[in-house]
C-alpha cells in the first residue's frame, strides 16, 4: 500500500491547522450574557445533561477528525503495487493422429482429452489433422471453440467405432502412415513465420499420436519433416502408443521419433495404455503454459476502498450526531 | 409621593419629615448674638446697629433626609435582565425613579456604586443635576468588562465610612445572600433605612411544558462559562431550574421579611414604576406595622 500523491496529507493537516487556528481566533463569546448563573449550572440535572453533551460533541470531532483523515488519505491516492507475471495464452495447438488401424483407442483418448480442453481454451486456437497414407485436414486452427469441440466430439465417435467416411481420404497415398508425410502437413496447417509477423510470438505445438510403423515409400522422411517443424518454429510431442523398441538404438521407430521430437525442442512419451493420455496432455499443457510466462510487470491499481468506506461511515456518524445536536 | 422616614428626624439637616425641631422651612427663626465661628454675611447689619453689639439671623435651616441609592456596578449588572433588557437600564431607570421623587420631595440624593474591586461614593446633594450626575455614573460604571460584583462590598463601605441616618434604597440583583451578607444587612437596616429593589435576572430556562422555540446560548458574565442552548433547552433541565428557581425566591422573601427589609423585584422597565411605587408603600406599612409590634411587645 502506498500513496500516489503523498504530498496531500502535510498540506490537508496544514490546512486544517489554519483554519482550527482561524476558527479559534475569530470566535467571540457568543450568546446573552446572563448573571448568576449558577442557578442553572449549580443543578445536577444540568450537570448530567451538560457531561452527555460534552461527550456527543468529543464523539462529533473525533469523527469529524476521522472523516477528514480518512478522506485525505483517499484524496492521495493509495495504490496497490503488485509484480504480476501474465501468462501467455496464445498457443497454437494442431492435433496430428495417425489413424492407422493400431491407433484409433489412443486418437479417440487424445480427441476426447481436447474436447474438454476445448471448452476451457482462452486465447488459444486448435487444428486437427488425420493421417494414414495421405493426411486430412478435419478442420484449421480455429478459435471457434464450439465448432472444434463438435468436430473433436464426431472424430472421438468415429475413432471408437472405427468405420464410415471419417476416415475418408487417408488412403489415397501408397503404402500406410506415412509418418513423415503425416507431420509434414500438419507443420504446413501453421501460418508462415514471415507472412504473419504478429504469429512469431504465438507458440506452435504439434501433437503427434503415431507408433512410427512405416510402410510405403513417404515424400518427406521423419527427420525431413522434423527439420521442417524446426524451421518454423513448431514443437512436436510425440506419443507413442506401441513402443516396442529392442534396446536404446536409434534406429528403431521408437528411437527416430524421439529424436524428431526432441529436435524441435518438444518430448517423447511412449504409452503402455490410452489411458494415460490425459496425464500426459495435462503435463503437454504445462511445459507449454510454464515456458510462455510473459515479463514480469508492475501493476499500480487504485484501491481507495478501506479509507472511503471509513469515510462513509465517520460522515454518517457524524450526520447522526448532527441530527441529535440538533433536534 | 415620598420615601418615608418611619423615624424622627434628630438634626437640623434631616428634611421634610416630622422632627423635633419645629418651624417652616426657610423662615427666619431668630436673631443671636455673634459668636465667634459665625458666618460674617449672616451679620444683620441692622439690627447690630440698633443693639450695639453683632447680631446674627438664624434661620431653620431646610430640613432634608438624605437618600443613598447604593446600586452594584459590576459587570453582574451589564447583563440580561428577565426582559431581555440589560439589567443596567432597569437599574439607571429604578434609580432616576427614586431619586426624583427624592428631588421633588426636597431630599438630597447620593449615590454609592461600585464593584468588587472598589466603591465609589458620591455625596448627597440636592436637584436633579445632581441626580442626572448620577445617572450618569451608574451608566457609564457598568459594563460587561468590568469587573466582579459584590454588593456586600458596598454594604460594608456603608457601614463603615457613612455617617448620619440615610435613606438607603439598594439596587441589586437576585444574588443568593449569605450569613455575611444577612449580619451586615442587619447593622445596616439598624442604622439607616433600608429598602430593597431586586431586578429579576434573565431566566436561564425556559418553563417546562411550552414547546421551546430555538433557545439561545448564554454566557455566564461571573465566570465567562458557556451554557450551550441544546442543554438549557433539555426538559429535565428545565423542569429541575423551574423548581429551583421557586425555591430561591421563596428563600430571597423570606430573608427579607426576616431582617425587615422592604424587597420588590422588578423585571423590565417598563415595570419600574409601578415596581417603585410597591416597595414604598411596602415599605411604609411593612415597616410601621414592625414598629407597631415593636411598641406593644
Amino acid at each position: 500500500m502506498e500513496l500516489t500523491y503523498w504530498w496531500i496529507l502535510p498540506l490537508a493537516a496544514l490546512a486544517l491547522v489554519i483554519a482550527a487556528r482561524l476558527l479559534i481566533r475569530r470566535r467571540p463569546q457568543t450568546g446573552r450574557p446572563v448573571a448568576h448563573g449558577e442557578r442553572l449550572t449549580d443543578l445536577p440535572e444540568y450537570q448530567n445533561v451538560l457531561r452527555r453533551y460534552k461527550a456527543t460533541l468529543v464523539l462529533a470531532v473525533a469523527l469529524g477528525a476521522l472523516f477528514l483523515a480518512a478522506t485525505a488519505t483517499a484524496a492521495a491516492r493509495p495504490a496497490q503495487r503488485t509484480t504480476e507475471q501474465p501468462e501467455i495464452r496464445n498457443r497454437d495447438i494442431i492435433l496430428c493422429l495417425d489413424v492407422s488401424g493400431s491407433m484409433t483407442s489412443t486418437d479417440a483418448a487424445i480427441a476426447k482429452v481436447f474436447q474438454e480442453l476445448a471448452r476451457q481454451f482462452d486465447g488459444e486456437r486448435i487444428g486437427m489433422v488425420i493421417f494414414d497414407s495421405s493426411s486430412v485436414q478435419l478442420f484449421p486452427l480455429t478459435d471457434d471453440y464450439d465448432y472444434a469441440a463438435e468436430q473433436l466430439t464426431a472424430a472421438q465417435k468415429a475413432l471408437d467405432s472405427g468405420a464410415g467416411s471419417f476416415f475418408d481420404g487417408t488412403w489415397n497415398g501408397g503404402g500406410s502412415s506415412l509418418i513423415g508425410d503425416g507431420l509434414a502437413s500438419c507443420v504446413q496447417g501453421f501460418p508462415d513465420v514471415d507472412a504473419e509477423a504478429g504469429n512469431a510470438k504465438r507458440s506452435r505445438s504439434v501433437v503427434l499420436a503415431t507408433d512410427n510403423f512405416l510402410s510405403g515409400d513417404p515424400i518427406f522422411t521423419l527427420q525431413q519433416a522434423g527439420e521442417l517443424a524446426r524451421s518454423k518454429n513448431v514443437k512436436v510431442y510425440a506419443l507413442n502408443p506401441g513402443d516396442f523398441d529392442y534396446g536404446d538404438q536409434a534406429d528403431q521407430p521408437g528411437g527416430q521419433l524421439k529424436a524428431v521430437a526432441e529436435g524441435t525442442g518438444g518430448t517423447y512419451f511412449a504409452l503402455d495404455s490410452p489411458d494415460a493420455v490425459p496425464g500426459i496432455v495435462q503435463k503437454v499443457q504445462e511445459t507449454e503454459a510454464s515456458s510462455y510466462l510473459a515479463a514480469p510487470q508492475v501493476v499500480v491499481s487504485d484501491s481507495p476502498a478501506l479509507p472511503l468506506g471509513i469515510a462513509l461511515l465517520a460522515g454518517a456518524g457524524m450526520v447522526i450526531l448532527a441530527w441529535r445536536l440538533n433536534p | 409621593m415620598f420615601i418615608f422616614a418611619h423615624r424622627r428626624t434628630l438634626t437640623l439637616l434631616d428634611g421634610e419629615y416630622g422632627s423635633v425641631f419645629k418651624g417652616r422651612s426657610l423662615d427666619f427663626d431668630e436673631l443671636r448674638s455673634y459668636v465667634p465661628g459665625d458666618e460674617v454675611r449672616d451679620i444683620d447689619w441692622k439690627a447690630t446697629a440698633r443693639h450695639g453689639s453683632p447680631l446674627v439671623k438664624r434661620y431653620v435651616a431646610v430640613r432634608r433626609h438624605s437618600v443613598l441609592l447604593l446600586v452594584d456596578a459590576g459587570r453582574n449588572m451589564a447583563a440580561h435582565a428577565a426582559s431581555g433588557e440589560s439589567k443596567k437600564d432597569i437599574a439607571v431607570d429604578a434609580a432616576g425613579v427614586l431619586g426624583y421623587l427624592a428631588c421633588r420631595h426636597g431630599d438630597d440624593v447620593g449615590l454609592l456604586h461600585g464593584s468588587a474591586l472598589t466603591s465609589r461614593y458620591l455625596p448627597p446633594q440636592s436637584g436633579e443635576q445632581h441626580l442626572e450626575r448620577l445617572l450618569r455614573e451608574v451608566e457609564a460604571g457598568i459594563s460587561l468588562d468590568g469587573p466582579a460584583s459584590a454588593i456586600t462590598a458596598q454594604l460594608d463601605y456603608a457601614l463603615r465610612y457613612l455617617k448620619g441616618r440615610l435613606l438607603i434604597a439598594v439596587l441589586a440583583d437576585e444574588f443568593r445572600p449569605d450569613a455575611h451578607t444577612e449580619m451586615l444587612l442587619r447593622r445596616l437596616r439598624a442604622r439607616h433605612e433600608v429598602l430593597w429593589l431586586t431586578i429579576l435576572d434573565a431566566r436561564m430556562a425556559r418553563e417546562p411544558g411550552n414547546p421551546a422555540p430555538t433557545q439561545e446560548a448564554s454566557f455566564d458574565v461571573g465566570n465567562g462559562q458557556r451554557i450551550p442552548a441544546l442543554v438549557a433547552g433539555n426538559s429535565v433541565v428545565r423542569a429541575a431550574y423551574a423548581t429551583a428557581m421557586r425555591k430561591r425566591e421563596e428563600e430571597r422573601s423570606v430573608f427579607f421579611r426576616r431582617l425587615g427589609i422592604a424587597e420588590q423585584s422588578v423585571g423590565a422597565t417598563g415595570d419600574v414604576l409601578t415596581a417603585v411605587f410597591a416597595l414604598l408603600e411596602k415599605h411604609r406599612s411593612g415597616a410601621k406595622s414592625a414598629k407597631d409590634s415593636n411598641r406593644a411587645g
